[in-house]
């Protein structure tokens, strides 16, 4: 049902669209209010979310610990996986963020008859990285539309991109690789009756509208052939924030701008957040050091305890008899003196 | 695959998770906390009832306590904030709980377990969810998921295993800890979990056992070691100016094979020397204020430092416990410390600073002694735990909340001659929990603690049969009471032992008569006792 | 009775499939799917335990092998949130199973069947004897210990 509607959703967006395409003063709205009311949600959206986590304290330091501790010097420690230091955190942050270091240990790769067997648990992790790193690349690649002249290292990852120079023209494998790691983990959600279970209506929504706007943007490039020369006119154009609809632009790339402005507003509300919230979170970003480095608490509230004195007024009797050295020795003493820590 | 598989896989799933209802089964839940401990707490709607009841007796403006609750903790910890928010259900986390893995139960997949409290979450505090409710993953909060919240989020043992795996970190046993709390406002706890922290508070120790008692107990067994090593043995208690405070369970000093353990602490003590005293105001070093809340773990833990203080110890020594360790090491310091009236920890014998511990100034016994072996200060027999066939089982918390994993190994690969691992996804920072932990140890809930027990089990019967492992090592008290009973049920033949009485064992202490038999009364392999007497049973 | 390996082999297959229905739905990727045992205890004693059973069933009739695998799987099963009558059924699903596959079973396996049953009810009572005295032995201990 969550996948039902939530492509019912990504349709409607996409007949959007389309119609959006059809009439002037529509087209008018869709390319010159939408993309900045879209951004403007996306920016204010975004640093509400990171300043909401960011302004809660972190009372207690609890990292998890996923190797050896640093603790007498002759045993080796895990530099990265139970970082005692400012640079261990920030090695294993990298590796989370940028090889999913937590999701890879997920994975079983087994040895099997002389053949390295890599288990459907792997698949998640090599498609998450593939459809991530990607998805990156390909955000990277079309600065060319909004900036001029285009940098050096946007031209350098198209060539890469292209590299085999298949079709004209040439097909970019960030877009091959893009789409089947995203199929993949739709379908994954799908056939696993566990995750099919779990899912709800934003985790099928967040996989379509992004395969929606993989989708338009590929058929923009290698079918319909788009006029790339007004697209960039308009790039430039929002970017100097002087928009404008040109006539040469087709419905289909409409269809895409309004799906990027529907994703870019969507984004703060949603579980996309991850990107930043994964920076963010205390088991991960903390070093292991909590009993060499003092951690505060920024609300440490004083709390109902049972002082010794008490204590030793409760049971003195007892104490007594059993020869439990007293600190208070005898009632009829001075108190005071015997009190002296 | 064959057809009928597929038609298996492709079955829909049985429900929705936002159903709430859960049937309660005997064996799977534990006692309400009995109205005494409640009030001898201060805790929140003292009453009579039973989680089988069909009323519970909530307050009256309960669901307002939750919800009020829900948003002070959630500007309280960003780990709960957080944690609420950036979940993308990979489900990675999914197969990684032993509870889940024992029972299949769906609902104990650390993802589904969390989601029950994100969608309360999400219904009351997004923009989302308060708009589109259902459709957002929201739900709405009425007893039945009081009730289930109660069933879940004691049907996890906070061990953190999930977090392991998880692309985030997201560390569920954090949200069952603000599940609980939660319960906790409300007055729905479990008398396992409550009535050791009520005894802990009054008197000191989970079992309420009175310093006399205490006594009684530390002299027994100071005699029994005498009786063992023909030495004689005696145990400080609140003696001022002591160099080291030593803190341990106090299942160690009641409970069984806990009891082997403290005989072995004794016999190192006395071995070096060591300048020590033990307490019987802070005569426990588990704190059962893990389980419940964040306020009573620093209300019990609070006695440790005040004692240290009050009898003018340099630094603490804390026996082997496992969740007593990560209270010790990742929140004391910040709850009650700073500790600045104690020294930077340092070895009496051997110098080495425990650089690690320089603001906590709390060592583990294991890295102490590890450091102790490691500098040869200790003349150790290890033919004398010829027979066992070891195995070390990490504890959760020493394992994934200190990464405390190569110190208890080194010890013991200094005093027995036996020892396998267990395969490697079930050890280290992977190792699976005993099942039992976080306040669910009891008897009443013992199926439970089977099926959660159950991935471990099946570990231990694995080097069981392929290297004839009869004993199971651990560093944790909660393990040494569980654990005899969990093996007994899955894999018979395994018994269990803490490190520090295999260390009592091969310890060859100066003077010591001639020994026979172990801290068990069971006989040394021959070839052991004939050597020992001699001089030159050293450690190789 | 003279079946062959290749039979049994099937045989153990879809009886396994029977007896994994009996869990939610759920989790059967998981219990189907993953290999390591130790990733999936559960599923690993199921298939371990049925598959020796149909083995020996259809063959030797080996005692002391239907009696370990059998325990095995009835142990977990003992603790598992199943009624008595569920934690046993898979054992009558044998019999559809062998319908299935090889057409009506000879007497002889249905009296092997029987036999399994009955040996498997003596297991599931021992187990829940052994969880009742393993509770009983625990009180016991908590109450020495506060007695002390
Ligand atoms: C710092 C940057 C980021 C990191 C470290 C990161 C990490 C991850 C990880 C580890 C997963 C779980 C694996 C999976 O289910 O695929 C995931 C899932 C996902 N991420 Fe990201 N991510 C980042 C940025 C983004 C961005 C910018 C987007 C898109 C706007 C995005 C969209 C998604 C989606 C849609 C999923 C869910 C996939 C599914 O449903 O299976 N991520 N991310
Ligand atoms: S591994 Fe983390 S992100 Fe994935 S489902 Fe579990 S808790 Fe959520
Ligand atoms: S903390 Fe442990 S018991 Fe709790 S959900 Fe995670 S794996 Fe399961």
């Amino acid at each position: 049902m969550n996948a039902l509607y939530s492509l019912l959703a990504v349709l409607a967006l996409v007949l959007a669209g389309f119609a959006c395409g059809q009439g002037a003063p529509a087209r008018m709205v869709l390319a010159t209010f939408v993309p900045y009311a879209a951004f403007a949600a996306l920016l204010i959206g975004f640093c509400w979310r990171v300043a909401r986590w960011a302004f809660v304290p972190v009372p207690f330091h609890i990292p998890v610990t996923c190797g050896q501790q640093k603790s007498l010097v002759w045993i080796r420690f895990a530099k990265i996986d139970n970082p005692s230091t400012r640079w261990g955190v920030v090695s294993r942050m990298a590796a989370e963020i940028l090889l999913f270091r937590s999701l890879f240990r997920n994975n079983r790769a087994r040895l099997s008859g002389g053949r390295l067997i890599l288990g459907e648990s792997a698949s998640l992790w090599l498609c998450s990285l593939a459809f991530h790193w990607t998805l990156l690349l390909i955000m990277l690649r079309h600065l060319r539309l909004f900036l001029e002249p285009v940098p050096a290292f946007v031209n350098a990852l198209e060539r890469l991109d292209g590299y085999f120079q298949i079709g004209v023209p040439p097909l970019y494998f960030s877009d091959v690789i893009l789409v089947s790691a995203m199929t993949f983990l739709l379908f994954r959600r799908f056939r696993d009756p566990a995750l099919r279970y779990l899912s709800l209506f934003s985790d099928y929504f967040a996989l379509f509208l992004l395969l929606a706007i993989a989708v338009t943007g590929i058929l923009m490039r290698y079918f319909t052939r788009v006029d790339i020369l007004s697209v960039k006119q308009f790039a430039l154009g929002l970017a100097a924030f002087r928009p404008g609809a040109s006539q040469a632009l087709s419905a289909l790339f409409l269809c895409h701008l309004l799906l990027v402005c529907a994703l870019a507003a969507y984004l703060p509300f949603s579980k996309l957040m991850h990107m930043s919230g994964v920076f963010l979170s205390p088991t991960r970003n903390l070093a292991n050091n909590s009993r060499s480095q003092r951690h505060i608490n920024p609300w440490n509230a004083p709390v109902k305890t049972h002082a010794y004195v008490e204590w030793e007024e409760e049971f003195r009797d007892k104490m007594q008899a059993a020869g439990i050295p007293l600190e208070i020795e005898n009632e009829t003493e001075d108190a005071g003196n015997a009190r002296t820590n | 695959m064959p057809e009928t598989l597929v038609q298996i896989e492709l079955k829909p799933p049985h429900g929705d998770w936002r159903d709430s209802h859960v049937e309660f089964r005997k064996g799977s839940i534990c006692y309400s906390a009995a109205p005494k401990n409640l009030t001898a707490l201060g805790l929140p709607n003292p009453r009579a009832w039973q989680p089988l009841d069909k009323d519970w007796k909530l307050p009256p403006d309960w669901k307002r306590i939750i919800l009020d609750g829900m948003k002070e903790r959630l500007d309280k910890y960003r780990s709960f904030r957080l944690f609420m928010d950036i979940c993308v259900r990979c489900g990675a986390c999914a197969d990684k709980c032993h509870f889940y893995l024992g029972s299949s139960d769906p609902k104990n997949m650390p993802v589904a377990r969390a989601e029950l409290m994100r969608s309360i979450y999400r219904r009351y505090f997004t923009l989302t969810g308060r708009i589109f409710g259902k459709l957002a993953g929201g739900r709405e909060l009425t007893e039945d998921v009081i009730k289930e919240w109660f069933y879940y989020f004691y049907q996890c043992t906070e061990c953190r295993r999930c977090s392991v795996f998880c692309p985030y970190g997201i560390d569920t046993a954090e949200i069952t800890m603000m599940g609980r709390e939660l319960l906790n406002l409300i007055g729905c706890n479990t008398n396992w979990v409550l009535e050791p922290a009520a005894n802990c508070f009054r008197v000191g120790n989970h079992l309420g056992i009175q310093p006399h008692g205490f006594k009684d107990s530390l002299d027994f067994a100071a005699d029994e070691a005498a009786e063992i090593t023909g030495l004689d043995f005696h145990v400080p208690i609140n003696r001022k100016g002591a160099e080291v405070l030593f803190v341990m369970p106090s299942a160690d000093y009641f409970g069984t094979p806990h009891y082997y353990t403290l005989l072995g602490y004794l016999m190192l003590f006395r071995e070096i020397g060591l300048d020590y005293t033990v307490s019987a105001y802070a005569s426990e070093g588990g704190n059962f204020g893990l389980f419940s809340s964040h306020e009573m773990m620093k209300r019990l833990n609070a006695k440790i430092y005040e004692e240290a203080k009050r009898l003018g110890v340099k630094w603490i020594l804390g026996g082997e416990c496992g969740h007593m360790w990560r209270v010790l090491h990742q929140y004391m310091d910040t709850m009650n410390g700073p500790a600045d009236f104690l020294g930077v920890p340092v070895s009496p014998l051997t110098g080495t600073v425990f650089e690690n511990a320089r603001s906590t100034k709390m060592v583990h016994i294991c890295e102490f002694t590890a450091d102790l072996i490691h500098h040869g200060k200790l003349k150790l027999d290890p033919r004398r735990n010829d027979r066992w066939i070891a195995t070390y089982h990490d504890s959760c918390n020493p394992a994934r909340a200190m990464g405390l994993l190569e110190e208890p190994r080194s010890i013991l690969r200094a005093v027995c001659r036996n020892f396998h691992e267990m395969p490697e996804n079930t050890i280290r920072e992977q190792t699976f929990c005993c099942g039992s932990g976080a306040g669910l140890g009891t008897d009443e809930n013992l199926e439970m603690r089977l099926r959660g027990g159950f991935p471990r089990a099946n570990a231990v019967k694995y080097v069981k049969q392929k290297h004839g492992v009869n004993l199971l090592t651990c560093i944790c008290a909660i393990d040494k009471a569980t654990l005899p009973t969990l093996l007994e049920y899955w894999v018979p033949g395994v018994e269990v032992a803490g490190v520090h009485e295999l260390v009592g064992n091969a310890l060859v202490m100066t003077g010591e008569k001639e020994r026979v038999a172990d801290l068990r009364g069971e006989p040394f392999p021959a070839e052991a006792y004939a050597a020992t007497t001699a001089n030159e049973a050293g450690h190789a | 009775m003279s079946v062959s390996g290749a039979i049994a082999e099937i045989v153990a297959e879809r009886w396994i499939e029977r007896t994994l229905a009996s869990y939610p739905a759920e989790a059967h990727a998981l219990l189907c799917g993953e290999t390591d045992p130790f990733r999936n205890p559960a599923g690993h004693a199921i298939k371990q335990s049925l598959t020796t059973l149909a083995h020996e069933l259809l063959g030797e009739m080996e005692e002391s092998a239907i009696a370990t695998a059998l325990d095995a799987l009835v142990r977990l099963r003992a603790v598992q949130d199943f009624r008595p009558s569920d934690a046993l059924r898979f054992i009558f699903d044998l019999r559809d199973v062998v319908v299935e596959v090889i057409g009506a079973p000879p007497q002889a396996l249905e009296i092997r069947i029987d036999e399994m049953a009955l040996m498997a009810f003596d297991q599931y009572m021992a187990c829940r004897d052994q969880i009742a005295g393993l509770r009983e032995k625990e009180l016991r201990l908590r109450m020495q210990c506060a007695a002390k």
